[in-house]
């Protein structure tokens, strides 16, 4: 059992709802630091509080009403003027907030949180009693004087009677009785539930309330797969007929376009029912964007920077998977951007830039793409710099750096165990770095790149697919056998005549577009024989890799639906789908194909077939 | 107590509105309505049959005292109960209620019971003053 059993449910619906309540006050907070007086965003705050408390009295959790009564109560005197607000008070309000979000993570494993720290509610009570306030890591022993009262409810029926001057003839008081008599009221501590009492037995029942099992949905959204699931029935039944008809033998030509009308109708539906599904699991991208304000501006407070983190897009609709799977590597990228990107203001002044820095973070849909942003206003990467440090690291040779252009040269911090500064500071540079990123993005199916004009500033530029649910793939041959490559890798198709074949370090190349490119064959790589010379290539972008897959010929391009492979994993297959004919066709992945350094040569392709 | 009485649950936060309806739930009131903030809820009254108002106090838009106060002001409306809710139990609140003509008042956290008898006095209490 949890400490939350038979109310799971519920415990689920608040740590949603409040999680979001959360996002939005930290948000607030950030924006209040720049327009303290601010009514409306101090009122807002306040009810944040109120409610986060009100939701968790009915849960029980008396460590979270504790913190929440002490900060809300903090605020109805910032909102009432009788209390100014201090960037060292902002510190305190914005460590409860983290104090809160921690008790959050306890309460979704299903576990009682730990009361707040007493230092922490001792600034609290400190700042509301109007004393000077605390530091956070003040020692705890000042903590005495923090023990929130729980306020007693007070008479109800004494006060209306006392206002009204109408005796209540329900009343069982006999006598009006002053409120503030019993305000004196129970302590936390002495409700029979508190937090010793079930410590004990916290570890061993630790229940997982998985908080992203459930998703929020417009009803219209909703409606829209209900009525295309009915028009859809409806085609069946017309297709039901025509079956009839045909078995019947009539085959004429009247049956025949109605078939064709029946079927092309229906193909439209289920293409509009695929996206109405899709749509319910669509989610904006702004509850993602929420958390990040107060990321940058925790870090630069702590790394003495000003910065101003601008969001736009935040409406942008992303699979709900995607957004789940973004948060770290765009968490990573911000900090990045605080860290390493934006320069201390005294560097920023003695460049002319303005003090306070820019980090934009943006997100739009560009057809059947996501695009997703974070640029600033930094100090910008200089291709050279990076050159140098990847051949020091040995990622590269020399000659390999010395061939590259700038813009591939910016992506090699993509490349594992390349961090541009050496001493690995305490945010971003932990080793993980941008690879970590790199790898989380090519798993949904996307792109990053980076750009960057060295003294103006870096742009990371992330592209994605709308879903993961429905990837576009080419299907292309070798020999008889169809195989998918996700379109999303796919530039061009190229003829491959064998005389413009060079042969470049004993490897085969040829050019596209005045660029010289490897060409490998896709038999060499799953390792079958190279059966007859390759027809057709496949101009290919992965990562940094560009390059040339060889195949037999085309079948054409497809949206599929990717089923993995659950018990054999054959090396370069991510999985299997069915073409229109019922075939099984293997989808490729292209990245675990490439990790083998390319071993065919010129006569390989052309000679050994003959 | 008659079971059929429409309530109306009054509250931002959604998870409060589903505790204040379950709780409804297990004293037997199944007819329930939810309404995001005063102003949704007043347009809700105007258009259905209410028996009975239970309200947040902190709302965006049209905060719980506004709404009972436009209640209290609306010819076909001024007889509805209206018990507010909120975690405070500030004798000012308190004070601010009982004048805007709220007919109970109950402080969050609270149980089925604790409901039931605010109810059941409210309802006690207008069937004596009737």
């Amino acid at each position: 059992m949890s400490d939350f059993a038979g109310m799971e449910d519920l415990l689920a619906d608040f740590l949603t709802e409040a999680g979001e309540l959360l996002g939005e006050v930290d948000n607030k907070l950030v924006e209040l630091e720049k327009r303290p007086g601010d009514r409306a965003l101090l009122d807002d705050i306040f009810r944040g509080f109120h409610t986060i408390k009100g939701g968790a009295g009915f849960l029980n959790v008396q460590q979270l009403v504790q913190l929440c009564h002490l900060t809300e109560n903090l605020f109805d005197q910032l909102r009432k003027a009788t209390l100014a607000l201090s960037p060292d008070l902002l510190d305190v309000i914005m460590s409860a907030t983290m104090v809160i979000r921690d008790m959050f993570a306890f309460l979704e494993r299903g576990a009682m949180p730990p009361s707040a720290d007493d230092a922490l509610l001792a600034a609290l009570q400190h700042a509301i009693d109007g004393s000077p306030v605390l530091v956070v890591s003040a020692p705890a022993a000042v903590a005495a004087a923090a023990v929130a009262p729980a306020s007693a409810e007070p008479d109800w029926e004494a006060l209306m009677q006392s206002v009204t001057g109408v005796a209540s003839t329900a009343s069982t008081t006999p006598a009006v009785r002053a409120v503030t008599e019993r305000t004196a009221g129970r302590r936390v501590s002495d409700q029979p539930d508190s937090d010793g009492a079930r410590a004990g037995r916290r570890e061993a029942d630790r229940v997982v309330v998985s908080q992203e099992t459930t998703i929020r949905i417009d009803t219209v959204r909703l409606d829209q797969v209900l009525n295309l699931s009915g028009e859809i029935g409806l085609a069946k039944n017309r297709l039901n007929c025509l079956r009839t008809d045909l078995l019947a033998g009539k085959t004429g030509a009247d049956t025949l376009r109605s078939l064709d009308e029946a079927v092309s109708h229906l193909d439209v539906l289920v293409g509009d029912l695929q996206n109405a599904v899709m749509k319910t699991r669509m989610q904006p991208i702004g509850r993602l964007f929420q958390k990040y304000p107060r990321v940058a501006r925790d870090m630069a407070r702590q790394l003495g920077k000003h910065v101003e983190l601008v969001l736009s897009g935040e409406e942008t609709e992303l699979d709900k998977t995607m957004i789940e799977e973004l948060g770290d590597p765009l968490i990573h990228l911000v900090r990045n951007a605080v860290d390493h990107g934006i320069e201390q203001p005294e560097e920023r002044q003695a460049a002319g830039k303005p003090e306070t820095a820019t980090v934009r973070l943006s997100a739009q849909q560009l057809g059947d793409h996501i695009m997703i942003e974070i640029s600033d206003d930094g100090r910008g990467m200089k291709p050279e710099a990076l050159r140098r440090k990847a051949v020091e690291k040995g990622l590269i040779d020399a000659e390999a750096a010395a061939s590259m252009d700038d813009r591939h040269a910016l992506q090699l911090i993509f490349l594992p165990g390349f961090s541009t500064k050496d001493t690995a500071s305490n945010f971003s540079g932990r080793g993980v770095g941008m690879d970590v990123v790199k790898t989380n993005i090519t798993k949904l199916n996307g792109r990053i790149e980076v750009k960057s004009v060295p003294g103006q500033g870096s742009t990371i530029v992330i592209a994605l697919p709308l879903t993961l649910a429905i990837l576009p793939v080419l299907v292309v041959r070798l020999g008889e056998q169809p195989f998918a490559v996700p379109l999303a890798l796919v530039r061009e198709i190229v003829n491959i005549r064998p005389d413009e074949v060079q042969e470049v370090s004993g490897r085969p190349t040829m050019l596209v577009r005045e660029e010289v490119l490897p060409i490998r064959s896709l038999a060499n790589l799953i390792g079958w024989p190279q059966s007859r010379p390759p027809a057709y290539g496949v101009h290919m972008q992965s990562g940094l890799r560009n390059f040339v897959l060889a195949v037999d010929g085309f079948v054409g391009r497809d949206d599929v639906v990717i089923k993995p492979l659950e018990d054999v994993k054959p090396k370069g297959i991510a999985g299997a789908t069915l073409s229109g004919d019922g075939s099984v066709v293997l989808v490729l992945d292209m990245e675990q194909l490439l990790a083998e350094p390319a071993a065919e040569t010129r006569r390989a392709l052309f000679e050994q077939a003959a | 107590m008659n079971q059929d009485m429409k309530f109306l649950v009054v509250d931002d936060f959604s998870t409060m509105r589903r505790i204040i309806r379950n709780l409804l739930k297990e004293l037997g009131f199944h007819n329930v309505d939810e309404a995001e903030d005063g102003a949704v809820a007043l347009n809700k009254l105007k258009a259905g049959s209410f028996d009975f108002v239970v309200s947040d106090w902190n709302m965006p838009n049209m905060t719980g005292v506004e709404m009972l106060r436009a209640i209290r002001a609306d010819q076909s409306l001024k007889h509805l109960p209206v018990l507010m809710v909120t975690a405070e139990a500030k004798k000012e609140h308190i004070v601010e209620a009982a004048q805007a003509g709220a007919s109970g008042y109950v402080v969050k956290p609270f149980t089925a019971a604790t409901l039931d008898e605010k109810i059941g006095k409210i309802l006690q209490k207008m069937g004596v003053n009737q």
